[in-house]
């Protein structure tokens, strides 16, 4: 695919950048609560489960870092293709993350 | 179940929505909005649905698989999809933000919706699989004292 040309809204470009560090974040959480045990007794305690927590936690990450990156148009600021290439590498880390952690950790 | 139901839908929309946008102009821009909404509808009734038996009825599955002979299907397959789950569905909840902008004008709009809608439908599929082996997990240790039972 050719690079592309134009520029996104604040709004689309914000929670672009949010969903690429919610992906991240979400990853360090699963590694974090599997190798230790009092976060995931904690997170277990805020809501009785662990899991439910987790989806809170990514769920209020996103919708509010997507909305402080949209009113302060930080994001963008950033090149779409640069945005975009973010994004895809942050899911890809985040997905083998995920697998290589549980296959061998 | 309801909920791979869901996911499986999910994932569908995301296809239609990367085909619409492949072919985007403002004749079917309303379309590949639509498929961005069903994207996201689908994946947080995926989500409230797989949660529910997640917490209230997976525990007791959970102890059958890791007692049979592939407890890899709890191990890995699960604690991956359970996670893997929330990338999907933030991608999905992205979709019709994404989708807002004028795709048949805008480049950069438009190969972000076709990655968007292709990273949901990869992630979704994998989820969807990992569901496949979870569910044979707790198949084969049913099985295994089944066959146990019987001797």
């Amino acid at each position: 695919m050719s690079p592309a040309s134009g520029k996104l809204t604040a709004a689309t470009s914000g929670f672009a950048l949010s969903a690429a560090v919610t992906v991240l974040f979400n990853t360090a959480l699963a590694w974090a609560k599997d190798a230790y045990p009092p976060v995931n007794g904690f997170m277990q305690s805020l809501t009785g489960h662990h899991w439910t927590t987790h989806g809170a936690a990514d769920l209020v990450l996103f919708a509010g870092l997507g909305l402080i990156l949209t009113y302060t148009r930080a994001a963008q600021r950033i090149d779409p293709n640069r945005l975009i290439g973010a994004l895809i590498g942050a899911v890809a880390i985040a997905a083998l993350g995920l697998a290589v952690w549980f296959a061998f950790v | 179940m309801l909920h791979a139901g869901f996911g499986a839908t999910g994932c569908l929309a995301a296809v239609w929505a990367f085909v619409e946008t492949l072919n985007a102009q403002p004749g079917n821009a309303a379309r590949i909005r639509a498929a961005a909404l069903v994207t996201a509808l689908s994946m947080a009734g995926a989500w409230i649905c797989g949660g529910y038996w997640y917490v209230h009825f997976y525990p007791a599955e959970k102890t059958l698989i890791l007692q049979g002979p592939w407890p890899f299907a709890h191990n890995l397959f699960m604690e991956t999809k359970e996670h893997l789950f929330f990338l999907t569905a933030i991608l999905a909840f992205l979709l019709p933000v994404a989708a807002r902008e004028k795709t048949y004008s805008n480049s950069a709009a438009r190969k972000l919706v076709l990655s968007v809608a292709a990273l949901v439908a990869i992630t979704g599929l994998a989820v969807e699989g990992a569901g496949a082996v979870i569910e044979h997990g707790a198949k084969v240790a049913l099985l295994r004292g089944g066959s146990k039972g019987g001797r």
